[in-house]
């Protein structure tokens, strides 16, 4: 489910982009599936339509979507360019904390305890 | 896109000593396929703007083209604009179908199929003379016209404020539909600061007849960034000392505020930047969050001298 949350600060094209990441990522859209098109995206959520082409936009020029003139946008062969979106922000969280003084171990433990809950 | 080259209108005030100018040298553009929202306090200068933009009346001074025509007394340039005013009291002694054909005639790309499609949607009946409609009727059936005549430029002065939810939703389809098949763009005036930073791309904000600045909404939110912090070094306590240390990190800090243990620091800088310039003040430093348009508003009135602008009052 591509959705926005209109509280969450982050840049709405940014959202976009994360909510088509994730769905790849979990596997709810698979490679060669089709995406809304921006426009019905746009009606579907009461968007920008501006602000929705520029979300397919970055998604294109990163490779995870792929566009066909006249037919519409498609999910990209998954070679892991989506879960790499979407890990970007936990890289760098576990480098600061590493840079803390944190341990590996102490945040191995917390990634296992976020699986199990 | 429409070009407005600074554009600058003096309203004499009938002992031919002028007031001060409604609009100041403003330009802009406004390109193909956006939705743009024109801010200010009441008297700013948009409504006059859009009026000068729509051909009612010509600029003292300056030049508006619309895709490259000059649009006053010229029709070619005034066939692409549609001007939907506030105000509800024109045409009343005229039915919808009246209305209709009367538009028909001024627009060729005037759609009858769209106007019984939004006046059928509405419950509105087109045989009926307007003055037996409700204010918010009128409108309604105004903006039913204006979509009909699927103009490539479509101006709101302040009537997207007074639509109903299930209307703003029909009118928002309808133009995402022009933008994507016609690259038509909307220009929308108001007030609500929420829903302009919902709805709209781009953004201009006019004060006095000022135009403070124009840019997309992307950009303009990017710019700035509010943070929180526990700053532990007693030498900064004064938010004054603060600032300056903030300004020898390469940032400028707009504003302080101390909230508990915590200090709340806006800074004109991106998220990024912030928060890697300001670590070195506090090691709890995650993230920043972005402003809302009118914390932004503010801050820019603030920067260049309008300090205090009132025009956040109009939505409290």
């Amino acid at each position: 489910m591509i959705t926005i949350d209109p509280s969450d600060k982050t840049p709405i094209f940014e959202q976009i982009c994360k909510s088509v990441c994730r769905d790849i990522a979990v596997g709810a859209l698979l490679e060669g599936d089709k995406l809304p098109s921006a426009r019905e995206l746009a009606k579907l959520l009461q968007l920008n339509p501006n602000t929705v082409a520029k979300a397919y936009g970055m998604l294109e020029r990163d490779g995870i979507v792929y566009s066909v003139q006249g037919k519409g946008c498609f999910v990209a062969k998954h070679e892991g360019k989506a879960t790499e979106k979407l890990t970007e922000n936990f890289r760098a969280a576990v480098r600061e904390a590493l840079d803390a003084g944190a341990s590996a171990e102490e945040l191995i433990a917390i990634i296992r305890e976020a699986d199990r809950g | 896109m429409i070009e407005i080259k600074n554009i600058t209108m003096n309203f004499s005030d009938g002992q031919n000593r002028n007031q001060a100018p409604s609009l100041r040298s403003v330009s802009l553009t406004i390109p193909e396929g956006c939705i743009y929202g024109f801010l200010g306090s009441n008297g700013a200068g948009k409504s006059t703007l859009m009026r000068i933009m729509s051909g009612i009346y010509p600029a003292t001074s300056g030049e508006i083209y619309i895709d490259g025509e000059p649009v006053f007394d010229n029709p070619r340039a005034k066939e692409k604009i549609f001007f939907v005013n506030d105000e509800t009291t024109q045409f009343t002694n005229y039915t919808a179908d009246e209305l209709s054909m009367f538009y028909k005639g001024a627009y060729s790309g005037y759609s009858d199929e769209v106007f019984k499609k939004v006046m059928t949607a509405l419950k509105l009946p087109t045989n009926k003379k307007l003055s037996t409609f409700s204010k918010g009727m009128k409108r309604q059936t105004i903006v039913a016209l204006a979509l009909a005549a699927q103009t490539k430029y479509l101006l709101f002065d302040e009537a997207f404020d007074g639509l109903d939810p299930a209307m703003r939703r029909m009118v928002k389809n309808i133009i995402t539909d022009e933008i994507f098949d016609r690259g038509a763009s909307l220009i929308v005036s108001s007030h609500n600061l929420t829903e302009i930073s919902e709805l709209c791309d781009h953004a201009m904000l006019i004060h006095e007849g000022d135009l403070v600045f124009s840019d997309e909404l992307d950009n303009l939110r990017a710019g700035f960034t509010k943070l929180q912090l526990v700053i532990r070094d007693p030498e900064l306590a004064d938010d004054e000392v603060l600032k300056k240390k903030i300004q020898s990190l390469g940032l400028e800090a707009l504003d302080i505020t101390t909230l508990g243990s915590l200090r709340q620091i806006i800074v004109k800088a991106p998220e990024e930047e912030a928060v890697s310039k300001l670590k070195v003040l506090s090691t709890d430093l995650a993230e920043g969050v972005p402003l809302t348009l009118e914390e932004i508003f503010i801050y820019e009135l603030e920067a260049r001298g309008y300090g205090n602008a009132d025009i956040i009052k109009e939505n409290n």
